[in-house]
């Protein structure tokens, strides 16, 4: 155990630096997105400036923000439980069942990112249009973003149940469990930190997508977040940069907080919590 | 089915067995899709209370100048939608994602039944019907199709319309009359820009022409290539890119950018020169009237100094481009061609109005439908300082706007050209220094011959 | 067991019996997300690479058979080469600071103190904003006329008011800024990552270190760093495979930059695919990645399984 005040000034030595220049840009656009707009280029105003609360009210009254944010969470939320019904038992039958094989599998899996979406989007376009009937509906990316998210959160879940150790469910088995029993009844619940990291990673990799919520979607009022900002903030000649900014503070700073909350019990996961 | 009884049925009644399909195929429709009724994400019944008879989905930027969607949006689609028996659904996007939903849809098979895009698509030739009825059927009411929107429409290898063009917007520049007054100066002619630009950069008024991979920066520097008679192809459609002319046009802009402009101008996207110019910073950019409109809105201090005038004169003559080319085509796979035709046909004709409301930034491609001499007398009328500026509008319209590609037509290789930026590619090479003006226009000429190449060996030019 | 099937039990044992065959649950539970991942992501693909062995166009999903024109037009083509350089100088120098930062990031995240949780939450700030909106962020932050980085800059009078730097106008600072941006939202990321795996070194291994005497460097070149080595492969990996495929960063701050100077594979094929309406040469170069990307993944794959302490 390092001696207290020199590790200390270690981890404050690091962490508020870089705390300060990862969070800067954000406090920037707090700052923008308090000025008028007709301000914000002028050089004399940079700092000094009466703040308004305009912008967000042209946010939350003139436009449609409200609810694309509703439809990220929907999309969202969707494509979480959709991935966890899948990649619980995936990662838990590769970690598993499978030796070898699983470990290739794993690796195929993997090979499934390598191919960017700046193409792809077109023949599943065709898809979700003429086999799914699903164009201008939320529910072409609730199909689609697993597609993504699956392969990502079985790596995270292999990796976690590998750090269960098996004599654990072999107690089960011996004590009569069937194995399918013992799955659901004393794996699944310590793997709750596993679940919330994959929540986590799940709903980021969903906010962040942007090439296809651009392609499947089209009204104002089915549009997601990433899509409603650029196309209803920036009308072509005029970037409305007081409300872009506060357009992108609204969301990230609730789910900072959140994926912040969520990080002890996702390390704890890691660490083996039930045993230690 | 309660909700049978509960539609409110004023004027039109609809069979029960009509309701029912309908209420069938939404439910069927939930059930496959999952999505109900009561959450917004199914898209609401925009109607209330008559069920119309046809249906008609359209696709469009987000208007420059926000009065035409407003118009566009609650006056002319929906008394056009009433009149009609038809219920239409606008659908508005930034013009930069126009091309990537123009391949979706088609990778798709399905999509809007109307995509009007700022360029004439002539890549989708294949994809779209030939609009020849729609644009017989206009000039049968109005007159004429304006010669700039054919050379930009038409294809005469297959001669086939490809799209129809609704309006033009041309291309004036903005220069800050206040800043040149001061340095005696004035935009007639290109040399006379040259001999201003370190005048007028030391005057902390830079220029600003983009040299960007983006729309305005593609439109100015294909129009400046023109005044110095250097033209991308000829009017047989054949490449001509590598000439003395285009190597002086080259280094004439170098000229510029060396001693008049700034750094900047080579990260721009279609709003910076607007940006530059509302900042109080450029001296002169090159833009639709929407760099005037929006100062006149938020008054600006300079905005009565904001000045109207055509391209300056060129070596080779006074050629301009249209800043934007509003083009409606309708796909093969639409499932309401006749609406869609239907809606062109009445918007050309009435265009008068459309005009009006973008406050004279669309005009109209049938010249027909809206007079020069008349719109001369709008703008005429029009309030802002100095009066009578945007007189000089119709003139720039009738004399000084060429299609993309003139002398030629507008073709899928011209327009490959156009989105890959090459023209903006060849003149920062420049400006930048990184090559000489004549290895730069080689480079970029075998790059435009071979598109050349690849559609001629599909029958397109 | 088998005495009790071959008892011809219920169908219910008989049932149950399956179940606990290994390969067959194995199946059950994989199959799901192997039937998600071939439909969506196998098909198209298969499909990607039928389109860019033909000359498609404009949307279209047929063409006609080309072979390896579009591959062979691409190697030729001055734009796509300097692609293929800007993607790798993207990748791996923003992950070289990705991997730097958050190691020490995560290392000081590791024992709580006061404000840690406060410093947590200016770290993942980055990461918990949608990437598609902060790009845009940036281009406030860059702006030539209001950004306040040069402002910044101005006042501790590192550059001359009239010299601006133009972080998106001139090729060097145009990718410098790409990197900067994408390696700012990766750290957080891969900080998540490197504190799970320093988390889950067991307590014993810390404790044998000390009684044998390793402190400090010695201790993390020797202990922790193999140790922390397959998790940190997958942050890596990640890293690398989500950098070199995505688009968003150079597509919104320079779209392919001055006169191609930030042009990353992903985006000409984007710009080729879709703006000039090249399919087939868009497929191309999209797929031109893949068997690159897929020998460095399973070559990393490889080493970390040989330097894997179990």
């Amino acid at each position: 155990m390092k001696s207290g005040w020199r590790y200390n000034a270690f981890s404050y030595g690091i962490a508020i630096p870089f705390a300060i220049v990862l969070a800067f840009p954000f406090f920037w656009m707090a700052v923008t997105s308090f000025k008028p707009e007709a301000q914000v280029y002028d050089r004399t105003k940079v700092w000094s400036f009466h703040p308004t609360l305009a912008n967000y009210g042209f946010l939350f009254h003139q436009t449609d923000y409200l609810r694309w944010i509703r439809n990220s969470c929907f999309v969202g939320g969707m494509v979480v439980l959709i991935t966890l019904v899948v990649a619980l038992p995936a990662g838990y039958a590769l970690a598993r069942l499978s030796g070898r094989v699983g470990r290739t599998m794993g690796v195929a899996i993997f090979l499934t990112y390598l191919v960017p979406p700046t193409l792809l989007f077109l023949p599943l376009s065709r898809v979700i249009a003429q086999y799914l009937h699903l164009s201008d509906r939320l529910w072409a990316l609730v199909v689609v973003y697993p597609s993504f998210t699956i392969p990502f959160a079985i790596w995270l879940l292999m990796g976690f149940f590998k750090t269960i150790p098996q004599e654990l469910e072999d107690a089960a088995l011996v004590d009569g469990c069937s194995r399918l029993g013992s799955l659901v009844r004393i794996v699944f619940p310590i793997s709750i930190p596993g679940i919330l990291t994959v929540v986590i990673f799940t709903f980021s990799l969903v906010l962040n997508e942007f090439v296809y919520a651009i392609t499947f979607i089209s009204s104002s009022t089915n549009r997601t977040l990433t899509v409603g900002v650029p196309t209803d903030l920036i009308r072509g000649d005029l970037f409305n940069w007081p409300g872009i900014m506060a357009a992108i503070l609204i969301p990230s700073i609730p789910l900072a907080l959140v994926y912040n909350a969520f990080l002890n019990r996702f390390i704890a996961g890691f660490t083996g919590g039930a045993f230690r | 089915m309660s909700d049978v009884e509960d539609e409110p049925q004023e004027g039109r009644r609809l069979s029960r067995r009509e309701l029912l399909k309908k209420a069938g195929v939404g439910a069927a429709a939930a059930g496959a899709a999952g999505a109900t009724a009561p959450f917004s994400f199914a898209g609401p019944m925009k109607f209330k209370g008559r069920w119309l008879k046809g249906d008609l989905s359209i696709i469009q930027w987000v208007h420059f100048v926000p009065a035409y969607d407003d118009w566009f949006d609650k006056t002319w689609v929906t008394q056009w939608g009433q009149k009609n028996d038809v219920q239409v659904n606008v659908e508005h996007i930034n013009n930069t994602l126009l091309d990537t939903r123009a391949a979706a849809e088609v990778a798709a098979g399905s999509g809007h039944d109307l995509f009007w895009n700022l360029h004439p698509m002539a890549a989708y030739e294949d994809q779209v019907i030939n609009h020849a009825s729609i644009i017989k059927e206009i000039e049968r009411k109005v007159g004429p199709y304006g010669p700039l929107a054919k050379a930009s429409t038409y294809n005469p290898k297959t001669k086939k319309y490809f799209a129809v063009c609704d309006n033009y917007v041309p291309d004036p520049v903005v220069w800050r009359h206040d800043i040149w007054n001061g340095i005696d100066e004035a935009p007639f002619t290109w040399d006379h820009v040259r001999k201003a630009a370190p005048k007028l950069k030391a005057a902390g008024h830079p220029i600003g022409i983009g040299q960007s991979q983006e729309l305005d920066s593609n439109m100015a520097l294909i129009a400046f290539m023109m005044c110095f008679g250097s033209f991308v192809q000829s009017d047989l459609n054949r490449p001509t890119l590598n000439s003395k002319n285009t190597i002086q046009a080259v280094n004439f802009m170098a000229d510029i950018y060396k001693t008049g402009e700034d750094a900047e101008i080579f990260a721009w996207n279609p709003a910076s020169n607007n940006n530059y110019l509302y900042s109080g910073t450029a001296s002169m950019i090159f833009n639709a009237i929407s760099a005037t409109r929006t100062p006149e809105a938020q008054n600006l201090p300079f905005s009565k100094d904001l000045w109207i005038w055509p391209i300056p004169h060129g070596p080779h003559g006074r050629l301009g481009l249209e800043h934007v080319m509003g083009c409606y085509n309708i796909w093969k796979f639409s499932k309401n061609k006749e609406n869609a035709q239907q809606f062109v046909v009445d918007l050309c004709v009435n265009y008068k109005q459309a005009t009006m409301a973008s406050q004279l930034y669309n005009f109209p491609s049938f010249p027909g439908a809206f007079p020069y001499k008349q719109i001369r007398k709008v703008a005429a009328a029009d309030k802002n300082k100095p009066s009578g500026k945007y007189t000089i509008l119709t003139t720039i319209a009738e004399k000084y706007t060429y299609n993309i590609g003139y002398p030629g037509t507008t073709n899928a290789a011209m327009d490959e050209v156009f989105s890959k930026y090459l023209i903006p590619q060849m003149f920062a090479q420049v400006s930048q220094g990184k090559m000489s003006a004549a290895d730069s226009v080689k480079s970029i000429n075998s790059q435009v011959k071979d598109i050349y190449a690849k559609w001629k060996a599909r029958g397109k030019i | 067991m088998t005495a009790v099937a071959a008892a011809g039990g219920s169908r219910r044992t008989r049932l149950r019996y399956i179940a606990e065959r290994r390969g067959f649950l194995a199946t059950l539970l994989i199959s799901p997300a192997v039937l998600f991942i071939l439909a969506l992501v196998g098909v198209p693909l298969v499909l990607a690479v039928y389109l860019s062995f033909t000359d498609a166009q404009a949307g279209s999903l047929t063409g006609k058979w080309v072979g390896l024109a579009n591959f062979r037009n691409a190697l030729h083509d001055p734009i796509f080469r300097g692609a293929l350089w800007h993607t790798f100088l993207f990748t791996v120098i923003s992950q070289i600071v990705v991997i730097f930062c958050a190691g020490l990031i995560a290392h000081a995240f590791i024992r709580n103190f006061r404000g840690r949780w406060a410093l947590r939450f200016f770290v993942l700030l980055p990461w918990a904003a949608p990437i598609a909106l902060t790009a845009i962020g940036f281009l406030w932050f860059y702006d030539p006329q209001a950004s306040i980085f040069n402002w910044f800059l101005i006042k501790l009078h590192i550059v001359d008011p009239s010299h601006l730097p133009n972080w998106l106008g001139t090729p060097k600072a145009a990718m410098s800024s790409i990197i900067t941006v994408q390696a700012w939202r990766t750290i957080p990321f891969a900080v998540v990552i490197f504190l799970a795996g320093i988390s889950s070194i067991p307590q014993e291994v810390d404790d044998a270190a000390a009684i044998d005497g390793a402190t400090g460097l010695k201790k993390f070149w020797y202990v922790s760093l193999p140790l922390q080595l397959p998790i940190a492969m997958v942050a890596i990996l990640f890293g690398i495979v989500f950098t070199a495929t995505d688009m968003v960063v150079p597509f919104i701050l320079t779209n392919g930059g001055p006169f191609n100077s930030t042009q990353v594979l992903t985006t000409y094929a984007f710009q080729t695919g879709i703006n000039a309406g090249n399919i087939g040469e868009g497929a191309a170069i999209a797929l031109f990645m893949l068997p690159v990307l897929a020998l460095v993944v399973i070559g990393m794959l490889v080493f970390a399984r040989r330097a894997e302490v179990t």
